[in-house]
């Protein structure tokens, strides 16, 4: 052997490496295989009621439970049922209604509550917190005779409109929601930019705009993301407020659940998820052009 | 440069509308359903009265039978909770922390895409899966199983409501785990601690807001939904917010329904102040253990 | 930090105008404190108060037509075919919606006060002098229904509406009850059958009727008393009996089953209104095992009406449907969809003509008749819907 080869012998490290490391490398692996198989299972879970459904609208049979025959007639039947279509719609104007008007009021609440606090944290906060631990079936037979009053009583005619209710009915948790997210956000940047921004002699409307919002745009809009989704799926206080003729999606199902459940349904909900699905792709490739890693978004939806 | 004029607003100005939209559309209306708690029904085709007031309708409320709604309530949401956070954390875990790191963000929309679909439509199809006629039964049957009987029963409700709040649960133990990063627990494992340690003393505490997070966003929900239980539970399925529906849509008797929404919310509210306490006294024997006791410093 | 500077202090204090200085925290509650109060004084008065008086209120009088009509019924209780061919020949849009129970019907009525946004309503007969006494309910212009010449006269202006001014027949039934003949071996035939049944072979595969006055008159048919008692001893037995004995055996309320129970066999022992089960049966993959009873010794007569709501929104509309459905041609569609008798005049002749299934479930004999008893709404019905509630309350515990 060479010298090279001689020292080269002579700093490697020992064959026999400390005793502690096979055991480490055994049981990691079986522990991290246990977990990994477990979330396989637990995806499988979430996934076979969707499979089940995306099947079953492929039923031709009168009933959604009942499968007759593989065919594509509930799709064709949508086209002809506008009744469904116009769920459909309703859901998704009062969707985006609500969810940007729980944005905007949301955004200045918890814009508020990070950079101004004071006394009135504590009640505001406390509000919130109320709203929070209320049930939603609380909130739907209470806000009912409100709007009753508003529309009928008070002869404010604005309030008899489905949209308009039901708006109002899906914003309330939301505004709660992202004002608690933006707050979170806020409050884990300090406040040097906006300082640096009034020292220049901005003002305090334009340091809002072109610092603090910016700021906060990623929670603003995972609270927008969370507020559609709460809207959309907003079950119990839309069948109490909901006018007839504005029914949204949810209660229409709600409602077939008595009249029958037809295999348009499963179809509508099939056709719903393709779309979810091509939405989330767009989202994901704007995001990862824009840097944010998926860790950070959904940090930011849960409230940092 | 003359300064610009500066209009000063209070603090929480910014905060006002949302005030005052939260204070018209939810404070009044609860205050007034409060109101209404005290009253009575005058008759069949009324809905309230309350010109005389008493506390009957809460003496109504803690009858037997509508009490064991509300324990029958209690017991789903913390067994549903409970479940939803054993079948959630170990995936969250796996997610956050020994997931490859490229696929995080596939993972994440996995577990959203089910929450995505219709919440009552995802409920339907699991009573598709469940029939005692539907595929499963008969291919379990032929294995020599009895049919399903698992729907309109207890379990059932319990069932469908985990499945329905499970990404609710995963989604803030995921972030919070995920929080907790790599670095920490290399150097945990750098100074000798097995992984068992290392999860115990630094990941779960670490990870402890985030666990606070995921646990509240499925109970509370999870108390004042019925629509899972009903549909999946049948008559078993019956829960406090089906009661309190039921006496606005069908009993037409708001003084009682007032009364047992007040219930349901100091319920709630309660239930949380105790599971607090109870974590905290958990916590105390830990506390005791972990403490740090300084040489030569008097007590 | 600049927040402290003085000399801003000072300068801001001497610009902010009057309106800001209103939002000081001690106007802003006051302010909403008056609101609130104005607010809480007026919802303190007692509700419950219907809309238009009887007889005041819109009429149709043979206007245009709207472009859509709202319909609040019973599950799945029209044929597809005769809405579409409403919207195809006149035009209206057909926005439908179900209820469970008259109750539920009331209530979304009261509680709405008129901006619930429905024109037709269809409720069971016994609850109609109610609905017309606390304004409820249109006036119907007959002029507009001139169809209704092809309706048996032995089912027009019955005891809850004598001139027949707010409502027409549309549909009477009975309730019974099917059972799964592979689970209950043996015959049933009375409702102590059915209390037997559900006690041991089918304990927790029981499916009840979500409706207060059936549940009720399970006990009361089963023992031979009138069940629209109002005798408080009777009501008692009948509330133990439900709560105790009969509740935990059950494991679902449930008034279609049609739709949903009977095709998946997610229950063995079922009570339901026979045009229902005719509906199930005929949907089921195994519709031999389903056998329907008659509720024996005694049971229902109920009738559904067509009306209109007292602040329908569209009220030409309202009348058209009403009109249109009245034709033998519908009616004959409609029976054969939903199973009942819908009152048309000779329209059992004609259905036996056309071959219908299951024409059992629909048309009975005179003996069966003499068994069939309407209801009432009366003093004891809050009794009833409270022993109701009792009942769900017991039965998921």
């Amino acid at each position: 052997m060479t010298a090279l080869d001689q020292t080269a012998e002579a700093t490697r490290a020992p064959e026999t490496s400390a005793a502690p490391a096979p055991v480490h490398r055994v049981r990691k692996p079986l522990a991290d295989r246990l977990l990994k198989g477990w979330s396989i299972l637990v995806f499988v879970f979430l996934f076979i009621p969707i499979l089940v459904i995306v099947i079953y609208s492929f039923n031709t049979g009168r009933l959604l439970i009942a499968f007759d025959q593989f065919g594509f007639d509930s799709y064709a039947a949508l086209f002809q049922k506008r009744t469904l279509s116009d769920a459909v719609m309703i859901s998704l104007i009062v969707g985006a209604l609500s969810s940007v008007f729980a944005a905007a009021l949301g955004t200045f609440a918890g814009i508020a509550l990070a950079r101004k606090p004071g006394k009135w944290t504590f009640w505001f906060v406390g509000f919130l917190l109320l709203v929070a631990v209320t049930p939603d079936i609380v909130g739907a037979v209470s806000l009912l005779p409100m709007l009753v009053f508003l529309g009928q009583d008070m002869g404010l005619d604005f309030f008899n409109n489905g949209i308009v209710r039901l708006t109002i009915g899906s914003s309330l948790f939301s505004i709660a929601v992202v004002t608690y997210i933006v707050r979170a956000r806020l409050v884990g940047m300090p406040a040097n930019l906006e300082e640096a921004s009034a020292d220049l002699y901005s003002t305090p409307v334009r340091t809002f705009r072109k610092v603090t919002l910016p700021l906060a745009m990623p929670a603003i809009l995972a609270g927008l993301l969370l507020s559609f989704t709460f809207s959309l799926d907003d079950t119990i206080v839309a069948s109490f407020v909901q006018v007839s003729g504005s029914t949204p999606w949810p209660v229409y199902v709600l409602s077939a659940l008595r009249s029958g459940l037809r295999p348009e349904i499963a179809a509508v909900s099939t056709i719903m998820l393709v779309i979810t699905l091509v939405a989330l792709a767009v989202v994901a490739l704007v995001l990862k052009r824009a840097g944010d890693s998926a860790t950070d978004i959904a940090r930011t939806m849960s409230g940092g | 440069m003359k300064p610009a004029q500066r209009r000063r607003l209070p603090g929480f100005a910014l905060a006002l509308p949302a005030w005052l939209w939260l204070f018209v559309f939810f404070l009044v209306p609860v205050a007034v359903v409060f109101w209404y708690s005290f009253g009575y029904k005058p008759g069949l085709f009324g809905t309230h009265a309350n010109d005389v007031l008493s506390f009957d309708r809460y003496a109504e409320v803690f009858t037997p039978t509508f009490f064991d709604t509300f324990r029958n309530t209690l017991w789903i949401g913390v067994a549903g909770t409970l479940l939803c956070f054993v079948i959630g954390a170990p995936i969250a875990y796996w997610m956050a922390l020994k997931a490859p790191a490229n696929l995080k963000g596939l993972l994440i929309a996995l577990v959203l895409v089910p929450f995505w679909t219709n919440f009552l439509v995802r409920t339907i199809g699991w009573m598709v899966v469940l029939s005692p006629e539907g595929w499963l039964s008969t291919a379990l049957q032929s294995l020599g199983f009895e049919p399903f009987s698992i729907l309109h029963t207890r379990s059932a409700v319990l069932f469908g409501v985990v499945y329905n709040y499970l990404p609710l649960m995963i989604l803030p133990l995921f972030v919070a785990f995920d929080r907790v990063g790599e670095v920490v627990r290399e150097a945990s494992k750098d100074l000798g601690a097995t992984p068992v340690r290392t999860f115990m003393r630094v990941t779960f505490p670490l990870a402890r807001p985030g666990i606070v997070v995921g646990v509240l966003l499925v109970y509370i929900p999870l108390m004042g939904d019925y629509i899972t239980a009903t549909v999946l539970g049948g008559a078993k399925g019956n829960m406090v917010g089906q009661m309190l529906a039921s006496q606005f849509q069908t009993a037409q008797n708001w003084a009682l329904g007032s009364a047992m929404a007040i219930m349901l919310i100091l319920m709630i509210t309660l239930s949380i102040a105790a599971m607090a306490v109870l974590a905290w006294l958990i916590s105390l024997p830990f506390r005791y253990q972990n403490r740090v006791r300084l040489e030569g410093v008097p007590a | 930090m600049t927040e402290q500077n003085p000399i801003r202090i000072l300068t801001d204090q001497a610009a902010v105008p009057g309106v800001l200085r209103s939002l000081s925290r001690r106007n802003l509650l006051s302010m909403t404190a008056i609101v609130s109060g104005g607010l809480l004084l007026s919802a303190c008065s007692p509700g419950g108060k219907g809309g238009a008086k009887p007889g005041e209120g819109p009429t149709a009088t043979g206007g245009k037509l709207e472009d859509k009509l709202s319909i609040y019924s019973w599950g799945d209780y029209d044929a597809p075919e005769v809405l579409d061919a409403f919207t195809k020949e006149k035009g209206p849009k057909i926005i439908i919606d179900a209820y469970g129970s008259n109750e539920e019907l009331i209530s979304k009525l009261v509680a709405g006060k008129g901006t619930g946004g429905y024109d037709i309503i269809v409720p069971t007969g016994s609850y109609i002098p109610q609905m017309v006494e606390n304004g409820l309910l249109m006036k119907l212009n007959k002029d507009l229904i001139p169809n209704i010449k092809y309706m048996d006269p032995e089912f027009l202006d019955l005891k809850w509406d004598p001139k027949g001014e707010y409502s027409i027949c549309k549909a009477w039934g009975t309730t019974g009850f099917v059972y799964d003949t592979t689970v209950i071996s043996r015959d049933l035939a009375t409702w102590n059958d059915f209390m037997d049944a559900a006690a041991n072979e089918a304990s927790g595969k029981t499916s009840v009727l979500d409706d207060p006055a059936e549940l009720t008159g399970i006990y009361f048919w089963a023992n031979g008393i009138d069940w629209n008692t109002t005798d408080t001893a009777k009501l008692d037995a009948a509330e133990k009996y439900l709560v105790d004995e009969l509740a935990p055996h059950v494991s679902a309320f449930d008034s279609y089953p049609g739709s949903g129970a009977i095709p998946q066999s997610s229950a063995a022992l079922i009570q339901c209104w026979n045009g229902d089960a005719r509906q199930g049966i005929l949907e089921s993959k195994q519709p031999d095992k389903w056998k329907w009873v008659l509720g024996a010794p005694d049971t229902e007569l109920w009738m559904d009406n067509w009306a209109i709501s007292a602040t329908a929104p569209h009220p030409e509309a309202a009348h058209a449907f009403i009109n249109f459905v009245l034709t033998p041609e519908n009616q004959l569609a409609n029976v054969s969809y939903i199973g009942y008798h819908t009152g048309a005049k000779d329209i059992e002749a004609t259905a036996r003509a056309e071959k219908l299934p299951m024409l059992d479930l629909i048309f009975f004999s005179p003996e069966q008749l003499a068994t069939m008893h309407e209801g009432e709404v009366n003093e004891a019905t809050t009794r009833v819907v409270d022993i109701y509630n009792k009942m769900k309350a017991a039965a998921s515990a």
